[in-house]
């Protein structure tokens, strides 16, 4: 199989600490990647690498077996979405916010027709022609999220998207968004530092600490693990039905 | 969006000023009758003799019959002086007749012409408290201030009038300081506003003073003294001296200021509005 | 009293008749700073956007060089661009000494920095994840630029008002450099400064009214513009 994205040997470093080195990591079509570990264990330093947003002091990054350069890190970036803790949504209209992504990437006709059916299926289309600053911060990810989605991205990158959202309405969009991205089949890599998350959406679980990745394994295989699962803070509820 | 729809026209209304504006950068007049070689012609003047208005009536005409356009730059005295000695301007007209001097004993300035000469008045309250209007002399008047010490503003501006009122205190080898002696560091109109609030002395032109009357509880209380005679010289600016000297237009103009129809101008001028001439021309 | 409500009047009056005096040095004060604020505007803009972003040795540098630059006194401002554009001066050939170009640069450099510093400050109070956001949702460089000035545009609406308010308000730089030659280089404030000198101060209160006219219809039409897009 051909990873959607890989990387080799890559170093970051933060003045001439490093932050991150990871020498192998690579994400296959469908998966769906937690990335967990304690603050500073440079989950969202990876996460923005392999978004594209910063490129590695050293080593390489493959998008699709291609190698990802300053020349070509607009195009890759086009092929990716996004989704940060908070919902960064600009001062325009909830649809204009929905459809920005489209638009940028030149996709112009229909991008307001997909956006808005993108709204529908995360229940904020009434909101549609609010200004997005007015918003409530679980509305507010939800057209964050639709955004997302209505690029059809080939792997969807989530720095702990439902972090700030409270506890109720937490559990009904992770649902939500774990129905999503199953029917449309998404690859996804999420930053997460919730264990019950990880349970509910990844299919694979990468730890991360002091810049390295630690182990890797299935959510269930890492929460009864001697040592990871402590770090995970795993206490696994039982399985329904299992 | 509205806001940004708005925005943007913003944006589009300033840069159509902006090409509009550019578009009307003053052209010259078209009816001219001559098309001097260089246009420009600074006349560097003091601030005085801008505020009296006549230069508003003469250098039109200067401008019409010539074709020139005269910048007037009005400063103080001292800055008048210096703009000479950089070559900063054509033209000069100004009334420090020993500095002057100076000045054209350097060979900065040539083709130095008596124009006219207007006077000081020294104004103050009513009542007098100085006893100022029994007196003959300029110099008795400003040692009875002292003794008195009685208020008196200053310009403090190093300009004309404040040059001369300088120079009396030296003749006399007084010092003035103290509370009675208030440094204004102004123009002659908020100078003569302050000595009005204050009921306070100060040294005045006779056209600024007459000008004002009307706002200010100040009295001429003493004048007619030689010494108190303000005296205006036009100049140029010596062009073999410095470089970029509009020297033709500099020499014209000072033929126009001593000519017979601008010395009749002249010897007119405020006898409308104030009933008596502000300037004496002096011109043969 | 009788002294504001004459100038009042005589403001009104001066207005109405379409005295031409009046008008042509309004429309000057109006070109003058327009122009300033704009070029200013073209030039403050993209400065506050790259100091806001970016890092690079030096940055705090300019920056503390912007915020000075904020309270530029006119008056400073006037003396060194004169001392650039005289005659003996190291841009004197260009001829621009007492000219209404001369007054639009010197305005400029009082208002950049103004536009410059609050654009910059506008762009640092969004998020910095937004910078990278917008990246992510595949912002060209020049896609990325626009969109960050469409987000602080409130902020540069604000500059654009202070810039100009401050332009408009200023004398001493106009004095300087543009000499207040009549029907050339006089705006509003040098012949203010002018009638008072000559004691006209009805006329001075009438050119003052006419000031505040200006300042405060163009500053209202931006705050309607600003206040409008918030309620939006």
């Amino acid at each position: 199989m051909t990873s959607v994205l890989a990387v080799k040997n890559i170093v970051v470093k933060r003045g001439r600490r490093f932050r991150l080195q990871v020498d192998e990591f690579a994400v296959e079509p469908g998966e769906v990647v937690a990335l967990i570990g304690p603050n500073g264990a440079g989950k969202s330093t990876l996460l923005t690498v392999l978004a594209c947003l910063s490129l590695p002091d050293k080593g390489e990054l493959f998008f699709l077996r291609e190698k990802v350069s300053k020349g070509n890190a607009l195009a890759v970036r086009r092929q990716l979405a996004v989704v940060f803790q908070e919902p960064l949504l600009l001062d325009s209209s909830v649809l204009e916010n929905a459809a920005l992504g489209l638009k940028l990437r030149g996709q112009k006709t229909g991008a307001k027709d997909r956006a808005y059916t993108w709204l529908q299926r995360f229940g904020v289309e009434h909101l549609a022609t609010q200004n997005a600053l007015t918003l409530s911060g679980g509305e507010a990810q939800r057209v964050s999220l639709a955004r997302a989605f209505a690029l059809e991205p080939k792997v969807l990158l989530l720095d702990e998207p439902f972090a700030s959202i409270d506890v109720i309405s937490r559990s009904t969009l992770i649902k939500e968004f774990k129905s999503v991205l199953s029917s449309t089949k998404t690859t996804a890599i999420l930053v997460t530092h919730d264990f019950q998350e990880v349970l509910a959406l990844a299919s694979r679980v990468v730890i991360l600490d002091q810049g390295r990745i630690r182990a890797q394994g299935t959510p269930r295989g890492i929460a009864a693990h001697e040592i990871w699962g402590g770090l995970a803070g795993a206490q696994i509820p039982p399985m329904p039905g299992s | 969006m509205r806001g940004e729809k708005l925005f943007s026209l913003l944006l589009l209304v300033l840069l159509v000023i902006t090409l509009t504006a550019c578009g009307t950068e003053p052209a010259a007049n078209g009816e001219e009758p001559l098309e001097p070689e260089i246009k420009d012609l600074i006349l560097s003047t003091t601030t005085s003799t801008q505020d009296s208005g006549l230069l508003d009536e003469l250098i039109p005409i200067f401008e019409e019959e010539t074709g020139y356009l005269v910048k007037t730059i009005a400063v103080g005295t001292g800055k008048a002086l210096e703009m000479a000695s950089l070559g900063e301007a054509d033209v000069l007209l100004v009334h420090a007749p020993e500095a002057e001097k100076e000045v054209e004993a350097a060979g900065d300035v040539i083709n130095r012409q008596l124009v006219m000469h207007n006077d000081f008045v020294l104004v103050g309250p009513a009542e007098d408290p100085a006893g100022l209007q029994e007196l003959e002399t300029a110099p008795e008047a400003f040692a009875a201030l002292f003794e008195n010490e009685a208020g008196f503003v200053t310009r403090g501006d190093d300009s004309g009038t404040d040059k001369m009122e300088k120079g009396i205190w030296a003749d006399l080898e007084l010092e003035p300081e103290g509370d009675w002696y208030i440094d204004a560091g102004s123009g002659m109109a908020d100078t003569l506003k302050i000595a009005s609030e204050k009921a306070a002395y100060t040294l005045t032109d006779r056209g600024t003073y007459l000008a004002l009357k009307d706002t200010l509880d100040l009295d001429i209380l003493f004048e007619g003294d030689e010494i108190l005679l303000n005296i205006y010289h036009v100049m140029q600016v010596n062009p073999d001296k410095f470089d970029g000297i509009n020297a033709a237009g500099a020499e014209a103009f000072v033929e126009f200021m001593v000519a017979k129809e601008t010395q009749d101008l002249i010897g007119e001028f405020g006898v409308d509005r104030f009933g008596s001439p502000l300037f004496f021309p002096d011109a043969q | 009293m009788d002294f504001l409500v004459q100038g009042f009047i005589q403001a009104l009056r001066l207005l109405l008749a379409g005295d031409k005096e009046v008008y042509s040095i309004a429309f000057l004060t109006l070109k003058v700073s327009g122009l300033a604020t704009l070029v200013s505007l073209l030039l403050g803009v993209p400065m506050g956007l790259y100091l806001a972003v970016s890092r690079f040795r030096g940055r705090e540098f300019l920056v503390g060089g912007v915020n000075a630059g904020m309270g530029l006194p006119p008056t400073v401002v006037g003396l060194w661009v004169a001392l650039f554009f005289w005659r003996r001066g190291p841009l004197g050939f260009l001829g621009l000494m007492y000219t209404p170009t001369a007054m639009v640069i010197a305005q400029t450099i009082i208002a950049t920095p103004l536009v410059a510093g609050l654009t910059m400050s506008a762009v640092q109070q969004l998020s910095p994840k937004l910078r990278l956001q917008i990246l992510a949702l595949g912002a060209s460089p020049l896609q990325f630029w626009w969109l960050i000035i469409k987000e602080v545009r409130l902020g540069i609406l604000a500059a654009v008002m202070a810039g100009f308010g401050r332009v408009i308000a200023e004398v001493g730089a106009s004095m300087a450099v543009g000499g207040n030659v009549r029907w050339y280089s006089r705006v509003l404030t040098t012949s203010i400064v002018l009638e008072v000198n000559k004691g006209n101060f009805s006329l001075a209160l009438a050119l003052s009214f006419v000031l505040l006219l200006i300042t405060y219809s163009i500053t209202y039409l931006l705050t309607v513009l600003q206040q409008r897009r918030r309620q939006a």
